[in-house]
């Protein structure tokens, strides 16, 4: 009986160890580009690689004193929640419309916002180039933030009609026969009860626009270059290519969403589909 | 109970307060409706709808934007010249070779990854865990091509560093034409196959314990449980898995731009790219709108078959 119960443990054990071994598989090549950002210029040229070295912060220190390295973060933080926020925000009271009046041409509007965003970006920003260019929006940041929010908006109704139809309409109901205004209802007894949507909608939009890079370079200009932006620019500054810019860059800049993934995990799922499927993971 | 208890209160409290004639006649639904929509509506029409008329407008046209040459209608010529392309029509079936090895591989990877940790529930560390396997897809596409430069380079690349340890041999990867669209490849699965790991995990999920235990106590083997309690349950989810990668990796174009630019030659040319090259290298901007339109057509089509997928599993459900 001992034995057998032994045996249930190393296998568990060993079953443990193999789940572990492909995550950290996954991992494996990021912690190898950590491990260059901590590294000299010198050190990650070096062939066969240098396994043992001092580890240094001289890539980190000087990552903020090199191609407007700061204005860039400050850029990727403003517009991507200033953007998130916006589409978050209207696309709520959106979805609460479609979700409990139904008004007419609803199937059709959702449609067309789910396939604008399943176009090739080079297809969506030809023409928006050629509006930004014409009205003067290039390369502000108002042009920007408001086009991320434009393309965070699809998702966000998606996610949010999903939890909306979700809250039953008796709460309405009640309250409205009380004498409570519609305000009342969408933002202190709806709202509250789809937080998971919220957060799920703003997660993953947060972690698009964060990361986006070809509207940004096509439709964006010097004053509203993000961080990715500036990672395509400052690739080969001066000839040679610089890797310990590049590791060091990518890894200070992937910290904070793989952060939020840890702590938001279950609601990765969700923004990922849309709202289309729900569950564990 | 409660709940309706909340709702009385705050619907008290609320209406104390009000009192404005012409606010109360906005909670009309007939108007509420509509006003609710005006922001997502003029997001939808300033930045969707007019653009897109434009597009099909420049179709027809042939514009070039640098030459300062007046626009000079054209008709169908545009969509003609696309269809004539043989850099086109390779662009494409490199898209589609991209797409279909790229979703098969990440799917049939991810649906044994997901079938592994099914069942990892008491794993010790688990986010932590997950959050691991889930990073590559959260990474900025950008960054991870800039850094598979490093990984893949003949000279200062790790990877080389273990094949001539084994091998003896050193690889160009993103400098060859055979090797190039493998490469390429191999970093899009590396990114994506977690996803499928997650619909996975997320169809396995939502088969009922119930069946499952059933099945344990029928004693059935794990090839019946397969096709008779979990299939059944687990199709749906792990098809709309398929169609989003489908749909995703068509629209591929970060890591390619970073990594290759569509070369060497135009080995790892994908639809994207050739678009993009249209419009903001050759600035043929209407040639770039009638192919910006087929994309269009294209994704439009991935949309439909998505939602009908979806509906066949609430009519399921």
């Amino acid at each position: 009986m001992a034995n057998s119960d032994h045996k249930k443990g190393v296998k568990r054990a060993l079953y443990h160890l193999l789940l572990w071994a492909i995550s950290i598989f996954f991992f494996s090549p990021i912690i190898w580009m950590i491990i260059c950002s901590f590294k000299t210029r010198e050190e990650i040229l070096m062939m066969p690689p240098k396994w043992l070295f001092i580890p240094s912060l001289q890539n980190y220190i000087g990552l903020f004193d090199m191609f407007n390295f700061s204005k860039e973060l400050m850029n990727s933080i403003f517009m991507s929640l200033g953007a998130v926020i916006i589409a978050v925000l209207v696309s709520f009271l959106a979805a609460y419309s479609f979700s409990r009046f139904k008004p007419k041409g609803t199937d059709l509007i959702m449609f067309l916002l789910l396939s604008m965003r399943m176009v090739p970006a080079a297809a969506v920003v030809v023409p928006i180039y050629l509006l930004y260019a014409a009205s003067g929006w290039k390369g502000t940041h108002s042009g920007m933030i408001l086009f991320y929010a434009m393309f965070s908006i699809p998702f966000s109704v998606w996610i949010l009609k999903g939890f909306i139809d979700g809250v039953s309409e008796r709460f309405d109901e009640t309250a409205l026969a009380n004498g409570g205004s519609r305000m009342h209802i969408i933002f202190r007894l709806v709202m509250p009860q789809v937080k998971p949507g919220l957060i799920a909608a703003f997660i993953f939009n947060i972690i698009f626009v964060w990361n986006e890079f070809l509207f940004n370079f096509i439709i964006g200009g010097k004053k509203t270059a993000t961080v990715p932006v500036g990672l395509a620019q400052g690739f080969s500054a001066g000839g040679a290519i610089q890797w310990d810019f590049i590791a060091t860059l990518t890894a200070f800049y992937s910290l904070p969403l793989i952060v939020f993934i840890f702590f938001f995990q279950k609601y990765l799922l969700v923004g990922m589909t849309f709202g289309t499927v729900r569950g564990e993971v | 109970m409660s709940d309706t208890t909340v709702a009385k209160t705050i619907a008290q409290t609320d209406s104390s307060a009000g009192g404005m004639g012409w606010l109360r006649s906005l909670e009309n639904p007939k108007y509420l409706q509509h006003l609710l929509l005006v922001p997502v509506l003029v997001f939808f029409i300033v930045w969707n709808v007019i653009p897109l008329f434009w597009l099909v407008g420049l179709s027809f046209y042939k514009y070039v934007l640098v030459t300062g040459e007046p626009l000079k209608f054209v008709g169908l010529h545009n969509f003609f010249e696309i269809f004539n392309s043989f850099e086109i029509w390779h662009a494409l079936s490199n898209t589609f070779l991209f797409v279909i090895l790229g979703a098969g591989t990440q799917t049939f990877l991810g649906i044994i990854l997901g079938f592994t940790f099914w069942g990892s529930k008491e794993l010790p560390g688990r986010r932590i865990a997950l959050t691991l396997i889930f990073t590559p897809m959260i990474m900025a596409p950008l960054a991870t091509g800039s850094f598979f430069k490093i990984i893949y380079d003949p000279v200062f690349g790790i990877l080389n560093y273990f094949i001539k340890g084994v091998f003896g041999v050193t690889i160009d990867f993103l400098g060859s034409a055979v090797w190039a669209f493998p490469a390429v490849l191999l970093v899009d699965t590396w990114m994506w196959t977690p996803f499928m790991m997650m619909m996975t995990l997320a169809a396995l999920g939502s088969v009922p314990k119930a069946e499952l235990e059933a099945a344990e106590v029928e004693n059935l083997s794990w090839y019946q449980r397969l096709i008779h309690v979990v299939l059944p349950h687990g199709k749906f989810i792990l098809m709309l898995g398929i169609l989003l990668r489908t749909i995703d990796s068509f629209k591929s174009m970060d890591i390619i731009f970073t990594m290759t630019r569509g070369g060497p030659g135009n080995s790892t040319e994908l639809i994207g790219l050739t678009l993009y090259r249209q419009a903001f290298n050759a600035f043929t901007m209407g040639q770039a709108s009638a192919l910006a339109i087929i994309s269009l057509l294209i994704a439009i089509s991935f949309t439909s078959i998505y939602l009908y997928v979806l509906k066949r599993k609430e009519a399921a459900a």
